[in-house]
C-alpha cells in the first residue's frame, strides 16, 4: 500500500506538468510556513493573540515597513497573525480530512463487503449524514459545547465522513466482486484479513487523491464557519477568525476604512486552497484512464 | 411512461426515511449534548420568569415520558409545524424559517439563472479548443474560482462597487424607497413582489442589490461546472457517433448541439443539483454578514446570539429536507432523461 518508490514515481511523472509544479510549490511553502511559523513571525506573541502594551498608539496602522500587512483593531501585527494562522489552517484541513477519511473508508468498505441488512443500514446513515449542512452542526455545537478547535473539526467531520464513505462504497463495490476477493472469501479467510488486504489496498490510491483535492474545500468550509463566529474564539490565529474580527464584529463599513485586514488573510486562504487543488488535479488525471486519454482526435 | 413508477416510489420512500432520520438525529443531539434539554429548549433563560419557562419547555418536550414517546412526539410536532415560538423572534419557528428561506432562495435562483449556462458554455468552449491557450486559461480561471473564499470575495466586491460607483449595495431593498412607493412583501421574493405590484423603481433597486451577492456566490458553480463540462464534452467527442458525424460532413455546430450537448445533460443536472445545495451554505455565510440581507444567514446569526435551539434544530431539519428534495428531484429527472440510471 505504501510503496515509497511507487509514489515517488507518480510524483516524478507528474512533475513535468506546470500546474502540478505550482501546486507542489505552494503546498510545500504553506506546510513549511506552518512548521516554522513562530520563527518567521516578527511579533510571535501578537500572532497568538496577545494584545501589545502600546496597543492604543498602533491601532489599525496601514501596511508599512514595520508592519508589512498593517495592524488590526487591537494593535496586533497582522503579518504575525496571518503567518501563525497557517499552522491552524493546516491542522484544521488535515485533521478534518484524515479523520473523515478513516471513518468513512471503514464504513464504506464494510457496507460494500457485508451485504444485506448491514449494507442497507450503513447506506441509510451515509445518505443521512451527507445531507446535513455542516454550518448548522457547527451552530449547534457552538451553543452546547462552546468554542474551540475541536468544535470546528468535529462539526466538519460529522458531515464529511459520509462523503468518503460514499466514495469508498462505490469503489469497493466493484472490488469485492473481483475473483480473487471472492476466492479468498470462499476459502474461508476472515473478513478482518480480506478487508485490509484486498479491498482497502485496492481503493486506497483513489481515496488518497480525493482526500488531497478535498483539503482545500475543508479549509474553505472551516474558515467560513470561523468567519461566522461559530468555531474558534476571536483572537485565535486563524484566517477566518481574522476576517470575522474585521467584518462580522465591526460591521462591513469598518472594513471599507481598513481593507488590509480583509485582503491579506483572504489571499492566503485562496492561495492555500488553490495549491491543494493544483496538486490533486493532475494526480486524478493520472489515476483515471478516461481523463488520461489524448483528446487530439476527430474534432 | 419513460421512467418506472417503482423507481420514483423507492426514491421518495428513501427520502422520507432520511428526513425522519434527521428529525430523530436532531432530537438526540438535543438530549445527549451536555446541559439540561429543557433549559436548552427554553433558550437558556435568566431572570424571574426562568423557572416557569423551563417548566413549560419540559412539558412541551414531554421529558417525563419514555424516550421513544418523546421522539414520536417531536416528530409529530415537526410534521405539523408546531414547534412553538422562536426564542429570538417570538413568532412560530416554521414561519421564521419560511420567511428566511424565500429571501435566500431568491438569491440562489437568481445566481443559478446565469451561472449554470455560463459555466456550461465555458466548459464546452474550452473542450472544443482543448490544448490551446484559451483552454488552459479557462481551466486556470475555473480552478481559481472554485477555490475562492466567497465571504472574502463578497467584501472585495462591496469595496469595489463602493469605490467605483459610490453605491453601497447593503440590504435587500432601500427602505426609504420601499416606504415612499408603498412596497409591501407578499411572497418574500422581492423581485416577484415588485413586479406584481407594478413597482418598477423597487424592482430595479432590488435587482441592483441582488447582483453583487449573486456574483459572489456564482464563482463556485461556474468554476465547478466549467471543469466538469469540459471533461464530459471531451469524452463525448471521442464517441464513435461523433466520429461518424464528422465523417458525414455534418456541421460542427450541429454536432455539438445535437449529439454532444444531449449526452452531457444528465450529469450536468446532477452536478448543478449538488452544487446548488453547497451554494446554499455559501449564501448563508455571505448574505447577512457581508451584504446585510435578511435570510437564512441572519436567522443563523440571531439564533447564535439568543441561543435559540428551536430555530437551530429546525434549520438543520429544513435544510436537510431541502437538500434531499432537490437531490431526489434531480435523480428522478435524470432517470427520466437517461435510461441507463434506472436501477
Amino acid at each position: 500500500m505504501l510503496l515509497p518508490t511507487y509514489y515517488s514515481r507518480i510524483i516524478y511523472r507528474n512533475l513535468k506538468k506546470t500546474r502540478f509544479k505550482i501546486g507542489v510549490g505552494i503546498s510545500t511553502i504553506i506546510v513549511v510556513l506552518a512548521i516554522i511559523a513562530p520563527l518567521i513571525a516578527p511579533y510571535p506573541d501578537e500572532g497568538y493573540g496577545y494584545i501589545p502594551a502600546d496597543a492604543g498608539e498602533r491601532k489599525l496602522v496601514p501596511p508599512s515597513i514595520e508592519h508589512i500587512f498593517g495592524t488590526d483593531a487591537l494593535g496586533r501585527d497582522l503579518f504575525s497573525r496571518v503567518i501563525i494562522g497557517t499552522r491552524t489552517a493546516v491542522i484544521q484541513a488535515v485533521s478534518v480530512i484524515f479523520i473523515s477519511l478513516i471513518i468513512g473508508m471503514l464504513i464504506g468498505v464494510c457496507a460494500a463487503y457485508f451485504k444485506g441488512i448491514i449494507e442497507i443500514t450503513l447506506n441509510y446513515f451515509i445518505e443521512l449524514f451527507m445531507a446535513i449542512p455542516s454550518i448548522v452542526i457547527a451552530l449547534f455545537l457552538r451553543l452546547t459545547i462552546g468554542q474551540g478547535l475541536h468544535v470546528v473539526i468535529a462539526s466538519l467531520v460529522i458531515t464529511w465522513w459520509a462523503w468518503y464513505a460514499r466514495i469508498s462504497y462505490v469503489y469497493a463495490k466493484s472490488v469485492v466482486e473481483l475473483e480473487y476477493v471472492v476466492l479468498a472469501k470462499l476459502s474461508g479467510l476472515s473478513a478482518l484479513k480480506i478487508i485490509p488486504r484486498h479491498v482497502i489496498r485496492n481503493i486506497f490510491q483513489a481515496l488518497t487523491v480525493q482526500a488531497i483535492s478535498d483539503l482545500g474545500s475543508a479549509l474553505l468550509e472551516a474558515s467560513a464557519i470561523n468567519f461566522m463566529g461559530l468555531g474558534l474564539p476571536s483572537g485565535f490565529p486563524e484566517w477566518g477568525v481574522i476576517l470575522y474580527e474585521a467584518i462580522t464584529e465591526r460591521g462591513i463599513e469598518a472594513f471599507l476604512r481598513s481593507p488590509w485586514l480583509v485582503v491579506f488573510p483572504g489571499i492566503l486562504i485562496l492561495v492555500t486552497t488553490l495549491g491543494f487543488s493544483l496538486v490533486a488535479d493532475p494526480l486524478r488525471e493520472d489515476l483515471d484512464p478516461r481523463l488520461r486519454r489524448r483528446w487530439k482526435l476527430w474534432f | 411512461m419513460p421512467v418506472s413508477l417503482n423507481y420514483i416510489f423507492k426514491r421518495i420512500i428513501l427520502s422520507i426515511l432520511v428526513i425522519l432520520g434527521v428529525i430523530v438525529f436532531s432530537y438526540l443531539l438535543l438530549m445527549l449534548s451536555p446541559g439540561d434539554p429543557a433549559v436548552k429548549w427554553a433558550g437558556n433563560p435568566r431572570g424571574p420568569g426562568a423557572t416557569k419557562a423551563i417548566e413549560l419547555a419540559r412539558e412541551e418536550l414531554g421529558l417525563n415520558k419514555p424516550l421513544y414517546m418523546q421522539i414520536v412526539n417531536f416528530i409529530y410536532n415537526f410534521l405539523t409545524g408546531n414547534l412553538g415560538l422562536s426564542i429570538a423572534y417570538k413568532i412560530p419557528v416554521s414561519q421564521v424559517i419560511v420567511s428566511g428561506f424565500a429571501a435566500t432562495l431568491e438569491l440562489m435562483l437568481f445566481t443559478y439563472f446565469f451561472s449554470v449556462p455560463l459555466g456550461i458554455w465555458l466548459g464546452i468552449y474550452s473542450a472544443i479548443n482543448r490544448g490551446s491557450r484559451i483552454d488552459s486559461f479557462i481551466q486556470s480561471i475555473s480552478i481559481i474560482l472554485a477555490s475562492t473564499p466567497t465571504f472574502w470575495l463578497g467584501s472585495l466586491l462591496l469595496l469595489a462597487s463602493n469605490s467605483l460607483t459610490g453605491f453601497f449595495p447593503y440590504g435587500r431593498v432601500s427602505s426609504k424607497l420601499a416606504l415612499s412607493t408603498g412596497f409591501t412583501p407578499i411572497t418574500g421574493f422581492y423581485l416577484l413582489d415588485s413586479l406584481i405590484q407594478g413597482n418598477i423603481q423597487v424592482f430595479i433597486d432590488v435587482l441592483v442589490r441582488l447582483i453583487p451577492p449573486a456574483l459572489t456566490i456564482s464563482v463556485y458553480p461556474i468554476g465547478v461546472l466549467a471543469r466538469v463540462t469540459r471533461t464530459l464534452v471531451a469524452e463525448a467527442l471521442l464517441e464513435d457517433y461523433v466520429r461518424a458525424a464528422v465523417a458525414w460532413g455534418i456541421k460542427r455546430k450541429t454536432i455539438i448541439r445535437q449529439f454532444v450537448l444531449r449526452s452531457i445533460v444528465p450529469p450536468v443536472i446532477q452536478i448543478s443539483g449538488l452544487s446548488f445545495v453547497y451554494s446554499l451554505v455559501d449564501a448563508m455565510v455571505v448574505e447577512t454578514v457581508v451584504f446585510g440581507r435578511e435570510g437564512l444567514g441572519s436567522i443563523l446569526i440571531d439564533s447564535l446570539h439568543k441561543a435559540d435551539f428551536r430555530v437551530t434544530l429546525a434549520l438543520a431539519v429544513y435544510l436537510t429536507a431541502f437538500y434531499i428534495i432537490v437531490n431526489t428531484l434531480v435523480d428522478i429527472v435524470q432517470a427520466t432523461i437517461d435510461p441507463r440510471i434506472r436501477l
